[in-house]
This record gives C-alpha cells, sequence and structure tokens, in this order.
C-alpha cells in the first residue's frame, strides 16, 4: 500500500489541491501504516484506527477556500453546501468541525464525523477524506470536496465580497501566483478521422492526460469518447482521465453487446450527442469556473428553485449555451444534444462543459480551454465590478 | 432489555409451533432492534438458543424477518430475509428476497416469524393482522409453484415450497408468489422437513416514518445516485437487459465458467447474453415490489426469465448454447422449487465425473428427476459434493463449504476467490461482493489479479453488506448508493441515529455472530477452502489477457491476514468460547 500512498500523494502535489508538506495518508490491512506530514500522518493513523474503511487522507488545501468557508458561515452551522453537481449527487454536502470544536480529542471528534461521510472540513488542518476500498478511493473524496470548495468560494465571494481579515490578499495570491494560464497550445493531436482501434485509445488517452496536466479539470471529473463507424470507444465510469490505457471500452452504438456496462455514466449523452451532431469526438470535463459561472442565473422572480433539473431555459455563457440535467440517466442526454450541434459546445447547469469534435480531438480540446478561460475572465471582471461598486 | 416502542419496526414476533399447532406473539427486545436492526441480523440473533440444532430437527427454528424499511418508500427494501441452517452446508444460513410477501407480512404486524416443529400433517400457515391459522395443505401437497400460488394467492402473498422442497432437495428453495426464490442453502427443504407447504401473509398496517422530510430528501439523494450509475440505470445496465447485462462482459473478462471451470470462455456464450435474450423474448421489465430499478426480465405472457448465474451455468457450465432450453430449465426449477445455480453446477460436476456434459434436450428431465428424487435424480438432489464423493471424484464438486460457485471464476479476480472461501454461508458471491469493485468498478475500481489489500475490503465489504442484508435492502442499490444514503434513510424511519460506521459495526456482530456458530458447529480455516482446480489449472487467456492458476501460497498469507483482521486465530477459530456472552 505504500506505493499507493506514494502515488495519490504525487497526485495531489501535481494537481496542487494540497500543500507541499502538509499531506498525510494512512491504510490498514492487517496493520496501520500512516505516511507523510508527522503530525497529520498521526491524526491520520488514529482516525483510522477507529473506522471501517482501507485508507484515509488528510491534507491542507492549497488554496485556504475551506477555512474561510467555515469561517463565514453562521455560528449555529456545522456544515456547508455546495451546489455543484458533484456535490449534489455524491458528497450531499460537506460538514466541517471547528477549530475550537476539536479540544484535546481531534482524532476522536473526526472519527465521529468522518464515520458518518466521504470526506469533512476541519478548520485549521485542511480535508479530511476516507476510502472505503482503497487509498484512490480516499484521493477521490479529497478531490471532491476540493473541487466543491473551490467552486462554491468562488460563488460566495462573487455574492458578498471578502468578509474575513485577510481574504482579501489570500485572494490575490490565488488570482496571481496559484491560477495558471491554461493553453491548448504545443499539444500534437491527431488530425482525423480516426479509424484505428490503436490510434483511437492512444488518442483518447492523450487528450484525458493534456486535459488533466493543463489543469483544465481533476483527474476524476470528466470523460471522453470517439465514434467510429458503429463503435464508440468511451472512458470508463471512475477512471481517471490521465490514466485511460486499458480503461476505455468498445460499445456498439446498436446495443448488440453490454460489455460497456462499465462505461461512463455518459455513455447514454454521448450517443445522442452524435447522432445528434456528426461529431467523431466528444470531451467532457468539469472545470472550475465554467462550473462555476454555470451556476449564474440573471433571471428574477424564477418559480423555479431546482434549477439544476428543472430549468427548461436555454442560457448563454462565453457563446455556449447553457442547459439544466442530472447526470447519467437524469436528463442531461435529452438536454445536451438539441443544442450542441451547432456551436460545438455546451455547459451543463453546475455540472461542466461538453465540446465535440469533427473528425478529432484538436478542436473540442481547444474549444475547453477558451470557454475556461473566457468563463475565469467574465468571473474576474464581474467580482472586479461587484468589489469595486 | 429496554421495551419501550419503537418507529418503523413492529416490535413484535410471531412464534409458530408447527407440531402443537399454537401461535404466541412476542414483544421483541428493543436492543435486539437497535443492535440487529431486522432480516438476516435479527434472524441470525433469534437462531442463538438453537443454532446446534441438525437442520431438519423439528426444533431449529426457520425465521422470516423483515426490516426497518419495509412498508416505507425507501428504494429497494421491501424485502425479507428467510434464515435457518442450512441442510446443504450445514453453516447457518441466511436469504434475501423480494415480492409482496415481506411488505405484508410487515402490514400484519410482525418484525418476524419464527416457526418450529414438524405439523402432522401437510400445512399452510396463514398470518393476518387479527393472528395465524394452521389449515391443511390437502391436495395442494405435491403440486408445483405455479399451481400453488395460485390456489392460496386470494388469500395474501404467497411463499412455498415445490416437490423439491417436499423430498428434501438439499438445494430445495422458498419460492414467493411474484417469482422471487429464497435460493441457494436449501431452505425449501427446511421448510419441506417441517411439512409446511406454504406461508400466506395479509395485512394493511401502515408504517409510521419519524420524519418524513428527512426521509424524503434521503430518498432523492438514493435515486439521484442510481441516475448516476451505468451498473443500474445506464442504457446497459440491468434495469435495461437484467443482470444477464453481465454475460458479455464475463465473456470480455475471460472469467465465465465453462465446462464445470475447466475453461473461462465459451464461445456460444453469445446466445444467451443480454442483447440476445432482449431480440428473442422481447421482455419487459419485472422486479420487487416498489423497486424503482425492475431488474428482473419476464416474457409477455410474465414468465419470469433468468438472471446471470443462470443462463451461464445452464449455458457455459454445461456447455449448452441453446438459450430456449436454457430458459425452460429456469422456468422448471421455479416450477420445482429449486435453486438454479446448485442444479447447474450438479448437474456439470456429474457431467465431467461421467465424461460428457449433459445435452441441451437431457437437462429438463434431469432436473424433473432431481425435484422428484427419481433414478439417478436421487443422487443429483444431494448436490454436487455429495454427487463428486460418490462417483469417486470429490475434486469436481466446484464448491466452497458444500455449496457450489456461482458465474464468476475465482481465477479471474482474486477479491472473489477470497469472498467465496471466508462467506459464512459458503461459496456465495453475495456475502463481499467484490465483483462490485473488481469488475464493474464500483464505487471505484481495484485491481483484479491482486490480492493487494483484499484481506480488509473483503472484511468491511462483508460486514457491509450484513448490514444491507438486515436493513434489508437490495445489494443492487449499492452500485449507486452507499451506507451513508441508507443510513439516512433509517435514522429518518425510525427517529435513531445511525451512521455508515455504525452500521458497519452491527454489520461485523451479525458477520462474527454467523461465524461463530459455524465454528461451533465444527467449521474452521479447513472449510475457508476454494477447489484444488483453481490453483492447478489456468482459465482461458487470450485477447491480451491471461488467466494462470491462483498462487496458493499468496492465497494463504491472504486467508490469514483476514483472519487476523477479523482477530479470529490462524485456524479460523475464536479464542474467546464466551464471544456471544458479550453481544446484545
Amino acid at each position: 500500500m505504500r506505493d499507493q500512498i506514494e502515488k495519490y500523494e504525487a497526485r495531489l502535489l501535481a494537481d496542487r489541491s494540497a500543500f507541499p508538506g502538509k499531506i498525510a495518508f494512512a491504510a490498514q490491512d492487517d496493520t496501520l501504516l500512516a505516511d507523510g506530514n508527522p503530525e497529520l500522518a498521526r491524526l491520520c493513523g488514529d482516525v483510522l484506527s477507529s473506522l471501517s474503511c482501507l485508507g484515509i487522507v488528510a491534507a491542507r488545501p492549497s488554496l485556504p477556500f475551506a477555512d474561510f468557508l467555515v469561517r463565514r458561515a453562521p455560528r449555529t452551522e456545522s456544515r456547508i453546501v455546495p451546489r455543484d453537481t458533484e456535490t449534489r449527487t455524491f458528497l450531499h454536502d460537506i460538514p466541517f468541525l471547528r477549530r475550537e470544536e476539536l479540544g484535546d480529542a481531534a482524532a476522536e471528534k473526526i472519527a465521529l464525523l468522518l464515520g458518518n461521510r466521504k470526506g469533512v472540513i476541519v478548520e485549521g488542518i485542511g480535508i479530511v477524506a476516507n476510502g472505503t476500498v482503497t487509498v484512490e478511493h480516499a484521493y477521490i473524496n479529497y478531490s471532491s470536496v476540493f473541487h466543491a470548495v473551490f467552486v462554491k468560494y468562488l460563488l460566495d465571494a462573487l455574492a458578498e465580497g471578502f468578509l474575513l481579515p485577510g481574504e482579501r490578499d489570500a485572494f490575490r495570491a490565488f488570482r496571481e501566483e496559484w491560477l495558471q494560464p491554461i493553453s491548448a497550445e504545443g499539444i500534437p493531436f491527431r488530425s482525423g478521422p480516426l479509424a484505428d482501434t490503436g490510434e483511437i485509445l492512444e488518442e483518447i488517452a492523450a487528450v484525458g492526460r493534456h486535459t488533466v496536466e493543463r489543469g483544465l479539470v481533476d483527474s476524476f471529473f470528466g470523460n471522453i469518447s470517439y465514434r467510429s463507424g458503429n463503435i464508440v470507444y468511451i472512458s470508463q465510469t471512475a477512471a481517471s482521465l490521465d490514466e485511460l490505457p486499458g480503461r476505455i471500452d468498445p460499445v456498439p452504438m446498436d446495443n448488440s453487446s453490454t460489455t460497456g456496462i462499465t462505461a461512463s455514466s455518459e455513455l447514454l449523452a454521448h450517443r445522442r450527442i452524435y447522432e445528434a451532431s456528426g461529431a467523431s469526438a466528444i470531451l467532457h470535463g468539469h472545470p472550475k469556473f465554467t462550473v462555476a459561472m454555470s451556476m449564474l442565473c440573471e433571471e428574477k422572480d424564477c418559480p423555479i428553485k431546482d434549477c439544476w433539473k428543472e430549468c427548461d431555459r436555454v442560457r448563454s455563457l462565453a457563446g455556449a449555451p447553457v442547459v439544466a440535467g442530472e447526470i447519467g440517466a437524469g436528463g442531461l442526454a435529452k438536454r445536451v444534444p438539441p443544442v450542441i450541434s451547432s456551436p460545438r459546445k455546451a455547459v451543463v447547469y453546475g455540472h461542466g462543459v461538453f465540446t465535440v469534435g469533427e473528425t478529432g480531438f484538436a478542436e473540442p480540446f481547444r474549444d475547453m480551454v477558451a470557454l475556461e478561460g473566457l468563463c475565469r475572465e467574465e468571473y474576474f471582471r464581474r467580482l472586479d465590478e461587484k468589489l469595486s461598486g | 432489555m429496554n421495551g419501550s416502542p419503537t418507529i418503523g419496526w413492529r416490535g413484535k414476533l410471531l412464534h409458530i409451533d408447527l407440531a402443537r399447532g399454537t401461535a404466541r406473539t412476542e414483544d421483541i427486545p428493543r436492543d435486539l432492534l437497535l443492535g440487529y436492526l431486522g432480516g438476516r441480523g435479527l434472524g441470525v440473533r433469534l437462531l442463538r438458543e438453537t443454532y446446534h440444532l441438525d437442520p431438519f430437527h423439528p426444533g431449529m427454528p426457520l425465521v422470516f424477518a423483515v426490516g426497518p424499511l419495509c412498508g416505507t418508500a425507501a428504494p429497494t427494501s421491501a424485502r425479507l430475509a428467510a434464515v435457518s441452517r442450512s441442510p446443504l452446508t450445514g453453516t447457518v444460513y441466511d436469504c434475501s428476497a423480494g415480492g409482496r410477501f415481506a411488505y405484508r407480512l410487515k402490514a400484519s404486524g410482525y418484525d418476524a416469524v419464527r416457526i418450529v416443529g414438524k405439523s402432522p400433517v401437510p400445512a399452510i400457515l396463514s398470518i393476518t393482522p387479527a393472528g395465524a391459522e394452521l389449515s391443511a395443505a390437502g391436495a395442494l401437497w405435491g403440486k408445483p409453484i405455479g399451481e400453488t400460488v395460485r390456489a392460496l394467492e386470494g388469500g395474501g402473498s404467497v411463499a412455498a415450497i415445490g416437490p423439491a422442497g417436499e423430498n428434501r432437495v438439499l438445494f430445495a428453495c422458498i419460492m414467493m408468489g411474484e417469482g422471487n426464490a429464497i435460493g441457494r442453502g436449501g431452505l425449501g427443504a427446511v421448510m419441506g422437513g417441517k411439512n409446511l407447504k406454504a406461508v400466506v401473509v395479509d395485512g394493511d398496517l401502515p408504517v409510521a416514518v419519524a420524519d418524513k422530510t428527512r426521509f424524503g430528501r434521503a430518498r432523492q439523494d438514493v435515486m439521484r445516485l442510481f441516475r448516476a450509475s451505468p451498473v443500474i440505470f445506464g442504457e446497459l445496465g440491468i434495469a435495461e437487459f437484467g443482470t444477464p447485462a453481465l454475460v458479455d462482459l464475463m465473456r470480455q473478462r475471460r472469467m465465465a465458467p465453462t465446462e464445470n471451470f475447466r475453461r473461462t470462455v465459451f464461445e456460444g456464450s453469445g446466445n444467451y447474453s443480454g442483447p440476445a435474450i432482449r431480440k428473442a423474448y422481447r421482455p419487459k421489465k419485472d422486479g420487487c415490489f416498489g423497486c424503482p430499478i425492475q431488474c428482473k426480465k419476464s416474457t409477455q405472457e410474465g414468465m419470469h426469465l433468468p438472471e446471470y448465474e443462470t443462463v451461464s451455468h445452464f449455458g457455459a457450465l454445461n456447455g449448452i448454447d441453446d438459450l430456449h432450453a436454457i430458459v425452460r430449465s429456469n422456468a422448471l426449477c421455479n416450477e420445482l422449487g429449486m435453486d438454479t445455480i446448485s442444479a447447474a453446477a450438479t448437474l456439470a460436476a456429474w457431467g465431467e465425473g461421467r465424461g460428457r456434459f449433459p445435452a441441451a434436450e437431457e437437462v429438463e428431465g434431469l432436473l424433473a428427476d432431481m425435484g422428484y428424487r427419481r433414478g439417478e435424480g436421487d443422487l443429483l438432489a444431494q448436490a454436487s459434493r455429495r454427487v463428486a464423493e460418490a462417483m469417486g471424484h470429490p475434486e469436481l464438486s466446484m464448491s466452497v463449504k458444500s455449496l457450489e460457485l456461482p458465474a464468476y471464476d475465482p481465477r479471474g479476480a482474486y477479491g472473489m476467490a477470497l469472498a467465496y472461501c471466508t462467506s459464512n454461508r459458503g461459496g456465495c458471491h453475495l456475502r463481499a461482493y467484490p465483483i462490485s469493485h473488481e469488475i464493474l468498478r464500483k464505487p471505484v475500481a481495484t485491481d483484479r489479479f491482486s490480492f493487494s489489500g483484499k484481506a480488509r475490503i473483503i472484511k468491511i465489504a462483508e460486514d457491509t453488506n450484513a448490514a444491507v442484508d438486515s436493513l434489508v435492502a437490495c445489494k443492487f442499490s449499492f452500485f449507486g448508493a452507499t451506507l451513508e444514503e441508507y443510513a439516512e434513510l433509517l435514522s429518518a424511519v425510525t427517529g435513531e441515529e445511525y451512521g455508515p460506521q455504525m452500521l458497519k459495526e452491527i454489520g461485523e456482530r451479525i458477520y462474527m455472530t454467523e461465524r461463530f456458530y459455524n465454528c461451533a458447529n465444527g467449521f474452521d480455516a479447513r472449510d475457508d477452502r476454494l477447489p484444488a482446480r483453481f490453483f492447478r489449472e489456468p482459465g482461458s487467456g487470450g485477447e491480451g489477457i491471461e488467466i494462470p492458476p491462483i498462487d496458493e501460497k499468496r492465497f494463504e498469507e491472504e486467508l490469514l491476514k483476514y483472519y487476523r483482521i477479523r482477530g479470529l486465530t490462524p485456524e479460523g477459530a475464536f479464542s474467546d468460547p464466551d464471544f456471544l456472552g458479550k453481544l446484545p
């Protein structure tokens, strides 16, 4: 398991979601193994020894947004409620422990809370997440909490401005130092159409890797497919986008085989998009600024409350249509295909982006980069306006 | 023990003594409900005084127990567990089934029915909120399931045995009226041994929910996860194709047991895959009462179509690629009240032993002979271990603790290999259910060809599923939802606070109780063994996948690790003889 711990510690550093030197994992088989920052490793070990799960991660996030959200929350609250799709579907909400609640029994209190949830925020410590099945499972839960916190903080800051001492400076550091330019430059995409199965699999895997390495998405947030004739080659459910070799299912368009039961939950959406658009390549990811911006709506006095699934309007975001819809069999597959053909891109409320390519992945990759870039610019424009006004 | 009222549970046990013809209602102590939930857990707890009795001893109870979610709108929870000791394996045994019987039992006012004794004449037990009645089975004794159910369903939901149960076929089922089976370990034979042909239940008492708003929210959370799960509601998932959706996948993974596990790929499996069944029968959705998934499939005329394990074992395991013959075999087993997995696996072991697997057209006759214990069928009715021993080739029984292995070759998934052995009821895929992560990537994928971490994973999953079986919920729910959402449902219904960790601890208590019963009845590490074939012979590699024999030394290491994690001795036993005395 030590190799797994090393792998996912490196992941946390590579995706820049955790603070270097402030990461620890614990894993247990017949013995308990804790590794990383000594103080956090001790905490991880103590927490894990009272839980029925295989792994746990505790790390200080690279951005202070989680602590800010805790401190901004009313004193009566013990959880934050991000409204992005990942959280709504898989985490529901994120409980937290305030610094003063920890006392001398931090591990005990964290274990009590974490025994009921996939991930929690502990003020002053960071995000603590568990993995029932693997160390990777703990990493995914950490990553989901980090993503949720990121998006919620962006939205809260835009709505309310900065409320706490140090928040403005921290946000400036985030904007000027943490964020890096995203670009599609210099990536050698194959030009399509791709007919050879080996080429298709290699190209899907390469695009997935670039999507993560260029900071567009964290590794578990998205899926990719390519259609060749009657076959859709699509990344598997719960597959890391930067580890796709061996994790791509060939699925016949006519459902003549069910081997693809392990395919991404968005298989149906991909099929319908192919049918509607005539495209050959689909890239789907959850870039954070696009997710956040998709949840802003100017509509006043709208009777719809569950916008994420009930809204039947098609809004526009940086030239892309925005529609509502739950993942999997929940409506997204109905609402995206009708709007994606002409703009070659579409955004799903609180969820992410679909971009399509005529014959290859150069176009959808470029479009996703551009959209996230525009959403980032628009976010900061609105924030600056808010703060100056 | 605290006997204060509960919400969600009834707090009542119906005790039936068939020998005396009596029925009485007992209060179930609140501590037992809180600590064992219902279903499997409650049923296992109720065996504490009798677990050492022979499965056919009149004093051995047959328990039907529902769970605290039954009767509510909690997804997939209109289920019950039947619990006793298996005549096939000798282990404590439970099996979960859906249908309408479970919620009607709850609506009659009971959490559980415990049946002891042997009726002097074949009998029917009827349960309503007004009480219980016994009547003579009369001419129904000897009748197949369909006829029995049709004769009795006017009185409510029916759980019945067929000729296989009456004749004590060691893998006889109890069949629910809607076609669901309490299968595998032979509880139909236990019921037959009691001269009990059927139980009929009817009732209309509602189940209270402590916090309806919280319940509604938790239910929505579960449904959202179902919709996000490709295995459940995906275009290729079980709601669309039923469990035969797994046929193509197991073929592709090269782990479809073929010709009594001599090979792991069957060229003809495409004939009975999910799409093949859809094309041939244009099936309609069917399933358990109130279940949103509806994974079962039926013909337009209402005949139930076979599950994955059934098509694979009547198919590949016996070298048969005739879909219609497989469907007829399934239907016949259902009519006789006989477990399809054990029936097919017994035929395969017998077929290999005699040097020829049965032809498609022979199978129905053989199944009928089994059910009625005629001719060769009398031996086959004793299942594969006893058949193989009688043929002088005990190694040909592909079973663990005498329970035939289902259609997941352990050489293709090492967690499954371990789980078959550590399962308290023998070679069963549903206890730890590692197929979920080793093949279906839920909740995340694990390396199917590695033992790393598997001992801990299996232990956690066994505990988790013991809780799931006690709620009682369907395991398919957990291809999407987790204990987190089900703990919310449970808390909302009962008003008691439960969380995933707490449920896993309850599951551990149940699992360890079962293991203790088994150990006290003579089971130990020597029974946690896979057939030697899996350590000696490779599967059918190809298409870039190798299926080597399992590394026996590595397997043993992981099994010992499992015992350490469980706190057992290296012999798989308990060091504390008073283990049960410390439990509620």
